[in-house]
């Protein structure tokens, strides 16, 4: 037997005359507030304090970047690209560029960056007339008074630290994380050598190949590798992989 | 002939001299305004066109008795509507500003601390396109608008501001105000049923269930106190609690039902059924555009002060203040108006805490509440009235 609204609710006069709590509410709230300013900002008049670490456009370093395209890869809407720039001394280098379009300020490319060479930056007011404008080059990333505040890092705690008690030495991945060689599997093609954007690995001759011919195969410096990953992801055999240390 | 100085033709007379003085004994302080205007503009022209033309009729005619007399109404009616409407302009700002503090927001923003907003909404209403509906019955739809706007001004104009300030002052004064007052649902009614939308006739379905529900309590309560005072006539009803107390002391029940149910004759929220804008996309204004919808707002704070207004006059001693003398005779329309807009006040709090009941709730509150609260109140007075208190 369904229940009647009636039951489940049943009709109390008494309680419709009950108005005096809100009211008596609101107005205790009503003079709370009535002495200070309202909340509301005048907003192209004054502006609310943004902190240094605000997540708004980001901003570029030209000359702390290694041209790793870090960023490139892990940018979630794909707004960051690689382009050809010449840097200050006339070389063409690899820098990123970001369409502000499609950004979504989430600032994954200020902390995933090895160098802090991308940064975020409290500027939101990005209004411009076209879609083009709204591309903005690796010059026009520059961002004046870009502190270290601004340069967010992704760090974790080691599973062995946490193990040995040790819970505020955040580490970041970029200094322990190191890619390993498989030996048995490269056939020193370079191409490691090649993409590395710091100069961290150096080929040398180890012994022969299969077919009796002298192989080079990659050192990695450890002190200088960011682990950017762009070996590991170059290499035609797979023999390279990143050793995550726990 | 020769010239004739410009101060013999203008003279400030009394204008209750004047043997066509419209409001008998009373003196009238904006009709006395008027007249004197009048009296400055018309003997400027007489004695301009007695220079040109020496000796003639029309110079004459312009400062006579009679002209003065209609020329000083014309200008009359023309002051009391503009305090009247700057009046519920100001109590549109008063709620803009005081509904945004309540909510912690700044209010409007627009000139003035935001009173000029009024003007840019009334501008911006003016030059809407007039849209009537293909389908809707054009002559009920225009005309009971119209009548809606029309008596709601009517009865604005009407409320006196106090013994020297008013349209009409006779013994059934307060009687008159009420019956136009409850005319707008029937008009509501008709208009939702004309518009040929389902939204409008369920938003004028609901007025007409609304006004079945407010109308008796508060007829009672205006009853009540008609009886205490002893007369129909506002300013009598005003002096008589001069003469005691305010009648919000003895009449406390009456004076909280009263309130609600002007709330109700107001048709603020919580009692805005007719207009729930979030079920009925404003109910029975939806078909109207432009500036008929910009009159309807209006038309609706014109009552909103009204009911103030008669909350005022009926409780709180209309333009009187207890215990100050003859400096009641300073400035008691200021007084009035100050009251008003205290009593607009308890409104926007009003407004600011409840939600809308809902419509099978406002007929249980009119007739389980609000009616037996005003039987009740009319016993307590009926009580004090034998046993001689009052």
């Amino acid at each position: 037997m369904a229940m009647k609204y009636l039951d489940k609710y049943p009709k109390d006069t008494a309680k419709g005359l009950w108005v005096v709590k809100p009211m008596w509410t609101v107005m205790k709230l009503f003079a709370k507030v009535i002495p200070r300013r309202s909340m509301t900002i005048m907003y192209p008049y004054e502006k609310e304090w943004i902190p240094d670490n605000y997540r708004g456009r980001p901003g570029l370093q030209f000359d702390k970047c290694v041209g790793c395209g870090l960023c490139a890869r892990m940018c979630p809407t794909a707004c960051i690209c690689l382009v050809e720039t010449t840097d200050d001394e006339g070389k063409k280098v690899k820098r990123p560029q970001v369409n502000l379009g499609r950004c979504m300020m989430c600032g994954y490319c200020a902390e995933y960056c090895p160098v802090d060479a991308m940064t975020v930056t409290p500027e939101i007011e990005l209004a411009e007339y076209t879609r083009e404008d709204l591309i903005y080059g690796p010059r026009r990333l520059r961002f004046e008074g870009v502190n270290e505040m601004m340069e967010v890092h992704i760090e974790e705690h080691l599973i062995s630290n946490v193990q040995k008690g040790i819970l505020d030495q955040p580490t970041s991945a970029f200094e322990v994380d190191r890619p390993v060689l498989e030996e048995a599997k490269c056939i020193g093609c370079q191409k490691c050598f090649k993409v590395c954007p710091v100069g961290a690995i150096e080929m040398y001759e180890a012994g022969v190949n299969e077919k009796g011919k002298p192989k080079k195969i990659p050192r990695i410096d450890t002190d200088k590798c960011i682990c950017c990953k762009n070996c590991v992801d170059d290499c035609p055999k797979s023999c390279l992989h990143i050793k995550e240390v726990l | 002939m020769s010239y004739s100085s410009i101060l013999e033709w203008i003279t400030f007379h009394n204008p209750m001299d004047n043997p066509f003085y419209p409001f008998g004994d009373l003196y009238n302080l904006p009709y006395d305004w008027a007249y004197k205007i009048w009296e400055f503009l018309g003997g400027l022209v007489a004695w301009l066109i007695n220079l040109l033309f020496p000796g003639n009729v029309v110079s004459t005619w312009l400062i006579s008795d009679q002209v003065v007399n209609v020329f000083a109404l014309l200008l009359f009616m023309l002051i009391i509507f503009l305090v009247v409407f700057v009046g519920t302009l100001l109590s549109l700002w008063e709620e803009r500003k005081v509904l945004g503090r309540m909510m912690d927001r700044r209010g409007t923003q627009v000139g003035l601390k935001g009173f000029l907003q009024c003007v840019a909404d009334g501008l911006k209403t003016f030059m809407k396109e007039n849209v009537v509906p293909k389908k809707v019955d054009k002559m009920t739809y225009m005309w009971t608008v119209s009548l809606v706007i029309g008596t709601s001004v009517l009865i604005a104009c009407m409320i006196p501001l106090s013994d020297r300030w008013f349209v009409v002052s006779y013994d059934t004064g307060l009687l008159i105000i009420m019956a136009l007052f409850a005319l707008a649902p029937f008009f509501i009614l008709v208009s939702g049923w004309a518009q040929n939308n389902k939204y409008s006739l369920i938003g004028g379905m609901r007025a007409a269930e609304l006004m079945i529900s407010y109308e008796i309590p508060m007829l009672i309560l205006i009853g009540t106190v008609i009886l205490m005072a002893g007369s129909f006539n506002i300013s009598d009803i005003v002096h008589a609690q001069y003469d005691t107390v305010w009648y919000f002391i003895p009449q406390v029940i009456g004076m909280i039902t009263f309130f609600w149910c002007s709330i109700a004759e107001s048709e603020r929220v919580p009692f805005d059924l007719a207009e729930a804008e979030a079920e009925l996309v404003e109910g029975w204004q939806t078909e109207y555009a432009g500036m008929k919808w910009g009159l309807i707002m209006l038309a609706d704070y014109f009552r909103g002060y009204v009911a103030c207004a008669m909350g005022v006059i009926l409780y709180f001693g209309g333009w009187m203040l207890p215990g100050i003398g003859d400096l009641n005779n300073a400035m008691p329309e200021i007084v009035f108006l100050l009251k008003t807009w205290l009593m607009f006040f308890m409104m926007i709090w009003v407004r600011a805490t409840l939600a809308r009941v809902r419509t099978d709730q406002i007929l249980n509150i009119g007739w389980k509440i609000f009616t037996p609260l005003a039987v009740i109140n009319l016993l307590i007075v009926v009580l004090l009235k034998f046993g001689g208190v009052f």
